[in-house]
């Protein structure tokens, strides 16, 4: 096969350079190369300074995701041939994962990211002493947990996240999904706190619902869903002050009064301190006709049916 | 220079068990590790842990002791093996309560456990076919719940000894900055795991190059049983990856090219899930003698069916059709034996001890009880790291509260490291690492892989010999302070081409077949001459072997037929 | 014979951005299509429901579902957010017949029609972007969009998660690209066009959502682009009815725009400009209209 061109993201303090710029290197490889057995040749035949994290080159161990043509992904996985059908181009840039700050070529300060996944009390904290044996759990309940404990801490879903790029201290989808985890853990007795500490600034409310986690994950974790069974969680506990489940809320009112979004209430009913603020940005839009003369015209047929689902339908997380 | 108690090498499955029962047992212990913990490979184990909890079928802990001591082919030390099977269910219990998600029965919520290699009874524990993955992270979690000091990213290079030979810390690389740092301590304990990188291919992770069995040899310390690596059967021939044994536990078959179930002739009785060495052999055979396809034999899952192979096998059906382009639910796999796990390592007594250094404990991988003796049975290696890891942590702790005195660091502990690396760097033409690690593993597979012979591992000898001397004048391409993966793998190919040594010459002093070793030169276990273990010494760049004793509490050796 | 659909158009096309309902229907003739009311359908909950009560999302979804079913015909949407609402609830029921079971429990114990499964979610966009759907506008004879510098903007949820959405790659979508070329404008490509808009946060989360703006609308900005076009209205909402405070909060200048889906091709095909009531948009479109010649 004729040589692809790989042209890698160097960030090398060492020399001196404060900038960061990208480096060709050619090389030729079989059709089932992956992007790390192509770079693991690159640093032994070409250029041994090139630094990227790697270890199992099995997807197990998360250290090498990494921006291949701007798609995160794990570089122990994906073929090179992939790469280049995937993104319609014949050139294969490597970069690091986003939202972090490069240490070094591909490695990044991982460290925000330690700080999150400890910050959301990733341990089992039970509730009274442990019997003699395991403690019995039905098959189901431990399957609830089971998509989550996949989780491989590779990064690859706060590469992307949108929320993060807008606000770096969002605690973010891999932390969560190890929240949910424990919170819907039978065997955890902190659902009510964790409810509390997993809501609030930062927190599960912040999500911008991007779905990039979910579309990025190697491993199906499927971050996205856990945070919002975290909000579930969040309902069930009542632990409902924060704006983002006042403005759940305001949905359910909506839907229970009328059936279709009343928003007039919305805005006023997610953050009562704050809306006055936007009372000039509301004048506009009123002014525009983007604010509805009456609230008859949000009453849906049949809406008996919609109040029998409210009260009836339990959840189940 | 910081100081703590009891400093772990390495942060996998034993490294953070010893940790947590260090921190338990009230001592000041820190991890040391060259990654992340949760990067290490033991998360790359997949099929399950043993422990006679009896949740299936009626069991016990003899049971289970009987089944690893003749799965060992005699040569583990049997009371280790008591203690690691008496302890088991305990050990269980304890990663249950600390929170992992063992996969659970139907109907009773107990933890299920499903058949294995060489088991009498189906007692391996598992998570889907992620148990490695779901012990590590749960020992990880208990970890930041004791918020234990975690130096990650420091590249251990250096065992320090004080004026009498006891352990007293360690001296290590900082990756990130580039600095070398020495870190005194009471007592060390070694966790490092493997040396599968010896062997193209492997199952193994880049990072398993065996440094802590590396260090302890360089500092006197005997390492036990080299010879006896242990070639999993089912590996996948594109790059070497791990295809559980829970596959077979699960009901899979092995076919050859004819599509017969050849198991039938080496292993009447237990089949595909006759001990590993067993069915690695039956395989090499199959395949030397034409019945191969590919130089593979292959893995069929059909018949388990969509379901079952999504619920207890969806990790290896995702490796399969990422690498081998094959989806197990409708194509058999094509799968090879690969070098997997090593029964060799540090010698070390029944709590993790080094009897040859004081202050120095052992376990996981990296140590050799013995428990796994001439092979080990699937499911009983996460077991022996929590075992022997606890029981490591706390003779550790005990070792430390009997030895309360600050350690004595040698001024000069990192002149050593400092001058390695300094000479390392200042070279400007040379050999890179890689085409000496590269040769290695290739001798080592074609010339003491799964079947031996006395001429043939004289020329790996030969060739490893010279891949020593060869190394003298490697040069590292990379000169930067900051994450310098060079310099690095350069130093974990010196450890490796002196593990390779001390295996190569263990496996041609032991002149009969036994478990993982088997000799075409010498068919037959020769109890009389050989049930005992091998040491093997480094004098002056030399390996010296000795043998010592092999405890023998309950069963006597029989024929071992599966 | 007109091809017949459940118009689901959503709420915010509904009240806060009638302009985006009063253009679709008035090209439903032209598209030669017929949009059937849908009386019983309430808000799909965007994902806020989901994110408090995710049984009662799932199951008010499933009862939209079904009024279509009953009526016999595809549900065809307006916005991202519902799009990603209905067919996510479609996909839970379609490949769990113990869910669909359980979910038809619950609708027939309040008096709703159960749910067979039969019927799809598609939106106007994918709806129109397939070879059958360039034709059709083909044969509209379009006036044209005299070269009109156009930015596709997707955001996040008619794209992703692909296991769900399913239409084009989320990474290199082109539907939009497509439709613009076809009706003779001309594609400003950038980055950050499958970003997100920050919509969902922009009440709870202002600040946050306005930078996530930003980078759409920056993008579009210095790709030269004389417009922005959007087939999701809560996106139009972010950036059009936001973009003077994310001007204000990012110290940036756009002069930007945005149309939805519809307006474009409604411009396209000669619809009048009254009908497409540009009056409501906040960020004037005046510059837009005189280049295509409205």
């Amino acid at each position: 096969m004729p040589a692809t061109t790989f042209r890698i993201f160097r960030y090398q303090p060492d020399s001196g350079e404060t900038e960061s710029y990208h480096q060709d290197f050619q090389l030729e490889h079989g059709e089932k190369t992956t992007l790390l057995d192509a770079i693991l040749r690159i640093q032994n035949e070409q250029d041994g300074t090139v630094a990227v994290r790697y270890s199992c080159r099995s997807a197990i161990c998360g250290s090498c995701a990494c921006k291949a043509n701007g798609k995160t992904v794990l570089a122990c996985m994906m073929q090179v041939e992939h790469v280049k059908t995937d993104s319609g181009q014949e050139i294969v840039q490597v970069d690091p994962i986003g939202n972090f700050t490069p240490i070094k070529d591909l490695v990044v300060d991982m460290t925000p990211f330690w700080d999150k996944f400890k910050a959301v009390k990733p341990f089992l904290i039970p509730d009274g002493p442990a019997p003699e044996k395991e403690r019995l759990v039905p098959k189901a309940a431990m399957e609830k947990i089971a998509k989550e404990s996949k989780c491989i801490l590779c990064a690859a879903c706060y590469s992307e996240c949108n929320s993060l790029a807008a606000d770096p201290e969002f605690v973010g989808p891999a932390a969560f999904a190890w929240g949910y985890r424990f919170a819907a853990d039978e065997r955890d007795g902190q659902r009510k706190n964790r409810a509390k500490l997993y809501s609030g600034e930062h927190g599960v409310w912040d999500c911008t619902r991007c779905m990039f986690c979910n579309e990025r994950c190697p491993k199906g974790v499927d971050p996205r869903d856990a945070i919002e069974k975290l909000g579930s969680i969040a309902f069930q506990e009542k632990v409902t002050s924060d704006k983002g489940a006042r403005h759940a809320k305001a949905f359910l009112i909506s839907l229970r009064t009328g059936g279709k979004l009343n928003e007039i209430l919305i805005a006023p009913y997610t953050d009562p301190i704050g809306a006055p603020f936007n009372a000039p940005l509301a004048l506009r839009m009123a002014q525009k006709g983007k604010l509805p003369k009456s609230p008859l015209t949000h009453r849906v047929k049949d809406r008996d049916q919609v109040k029998k689902l409210i009260k009836n339908v339990k959840e189940t997380i | 220079m910081r100081t703590h108690d009891v400093v772990v090498v390495g942060a996998g499955l034993a490294g953070m068990r010893a940790a947590i029962a260090a921190h338990e047992a009230g001592v000041d212990v820190a991890l040391v590790t060259k990654l992340h913990p949760v990067r290490s490979h033991s998360g790359a184990a997949q099929g399950g842990i043993n422990a006679a909890l009896g949740n299936e079928t009626e069991d016990s802990t003899d049971n289970h002791t009987f089944d690893t001591v003749k799965g060992a082919d005699y040569i583990g030390d049997q009371d280790a093996i008591e203690i690691l099977c008496q302890r088991a269910p305990l050990e269980i219990y304890q990663l249950e309560h600390w929170g992992a998600v063992f996969s659970r029965q139907e109907d009773s919520g107990k933890i299920a456990q499903r058949p294995f290699g060489g088991a009498g009874f189906p007692r391996t524990c598992y998570a889907a076919d992620l148990t490695g993955l779901v012990i590590l992270h749960t020992l990880y979690t208990v970890c930041v719940k004791y918020d234990i000091p975690t130096y990650e990213e420091w590249f251990v290079t250096d065992l320090v000894t004080d004026d009498d030979g006891h352990a007293v810390g360690v001296v290590a690389y900082d990756m990130i900055h580039g600095t070398i740092e020495t870190i005194g301590a009471k007592a060390v304990v070694m966790a490092t795991g493997g040396a599968g990188r010896v062997y193209r291919p492997s199952t193994n992770a880049h990072a398993s190059t065996g440094d802590a069995m590396g260090m302890a040899l360089r500092k006197g310390v005997p390492l036990k049983d080299m010879e006896f690596m242990q070639f999993h059967p089912t590996t996948l021939a594109a790059n070497g990856v791990l295809v559980t044994e829970g596959a077979r536990g699960e009901g899979g078959y092995l076919l050859n090219k004819d599509g017969d179930r050849f198991m039938t002739k080496y292993a009447p009785n237990k089949l595909e899930l006759a001990s590993r060495d067993v069915v690695s052999r039956a395989e090499a055979t199959e395949i030397m003698e034409g019945r191969g396809i590919d130089g593979c034999v292959m893995l069929d899952l059909r018949h388990l069916g969509r379901d079952r192979i999504m619920e207890r096998l969806p990790q290896i059906r995702e490796l399969a059709i990422a690498f081998a382009g094959t989806d197990p639910i409708v194509e058999p796999i094509p799968i090879r034996p690969g070098a997997h796990y090593h029964m060799g390592g540090v010698h070390v007594d029944n709590w993790g001890a080094a009897p040859h250094m004081p202050g120095l404990f052992a376990a996981g991988e990296c140590s050799c009880v013995s428990v796994h003796g001439a092979n080990r049975l699937g499911g009983n290696s996460l077991l022996e790291a929590v075992v022997f890891g606890a029981r490591a942590g706390e003779a550790s702790a005990a070792y430390v509260q009997e030895h309360s005195a600050a350690p004595k660091v040698p001024s000069n502990a990192a002149a050593d490291t400092q001058a390695r690396i300094e000479n390392l760097l200042s070279r400007d033409k040379g050999i890179r690492q890689f085409e000496i690690r590269d040769e290695l593993a290739g001798v080592m597979q074609e010339k003491v892989g799964v079947y031996r012979s006395g001429p043939v591992l004289g020329e790996a000898k030969r060739t490893v010999t010279e891949l020593r001397e060869r190394f003298q004048s490697v040069v590292v391409d990379d000169k930067g302070k900051t994450f310098n993966t060079d310099l690095i793998h350069t130093l974990e190919t010196g450890f490796l081409l002196d593990l390779a040594d001390c295996m190569v010459t263990g496996a041609i002093a032991r002149t009969e077949s036994r478990g993982a070793h088997s000799r075409t030169d010498f068919t037959e276990r020769d109890d009389e001459n050989w049930m005992k273990h091998t040491l093997s010494y480094l004098d002056d760049g030399e390996v010296r072997l000795d043998y010592s004793e092999v405890a023998m509490t309950k069963y006597e050796p029989q024929v071992r037929s599966y | 014979m007109p091809r017949q659909f459940a118009y689901y158009p959503g709420c915010v096309a509904e009240f806060s951005s009638k302009e985006l309902n009063a253009t679709t229907k008035a090209l439903a003739p032209l598209l030669d299509i017929e949009l059937l009311p849908m009386p019983q359908a309430t808000c799909c909950g965007a994902g806020d429901v989901a994110q408090a009560k995710p049984n009662l999302y799932l199951t008010l979804n499933v009862r939209i579902l079904s009024e279509a079913e009953s009526m016999g015909v595809d549900i065809l949407t307006i916005c991202n957010v519902c799009t990603l609402n209905l067919r996510r609830a479609n996909k839970m029921v379609k490949e769990d017949s113990r869910v669909l079971e359980a979910v038809n429990e619950e609708l027939v114990k309040a008096g709703a029609r159960p749910y067979q499964g039969t019927i799809e979610v598609t939106h106007l966009l994918w709806f129109l972007a397939t070879e059958e759907g360039l034709s059709l506008l083909e044969a509209r004879g379009p006036r044209g969009l005299n070269g009109l510098k156009v930015a596709p903007y997707y955001g996040c949820q008619l794209l992703r998660p692909s296991s769900v959405m399913g239409f084009e790659d989320p990474d290199r979508p082109q539907s939009l690209e497509r439709l613009i070329t076809a009706l003779g404008g001309e594609v400003s490509d950038y980055e950050g066009k499958t970003r997100c808009c920050g919509f969902p946060i922009i009440l709870a989360r202002e600040e946050v959502a306005l930078k996530e703006s930003h980078v759409a609308l920056a993008g579009a900005r210095d790709a030269g682009a004389q417009v922005m076009v959007t087939p999701c209205p809560l996106c139009h909402l972010a950036m059009d009815a936001y973009q003077r405070k994310t001007e204000q909060l990012m110290g940036e200048e756009y002069a930007m725009p945005v149309l939805h889906l519809p307006q474009l091709i409604g411009l396209a095909l000669g619809l009048p400009t009254k009908t497409m009531e540009f009056k409501r948009h906040l960020v004037p479109v005046d510059e837009v209209l005189s280049i295509v010649g409205a």
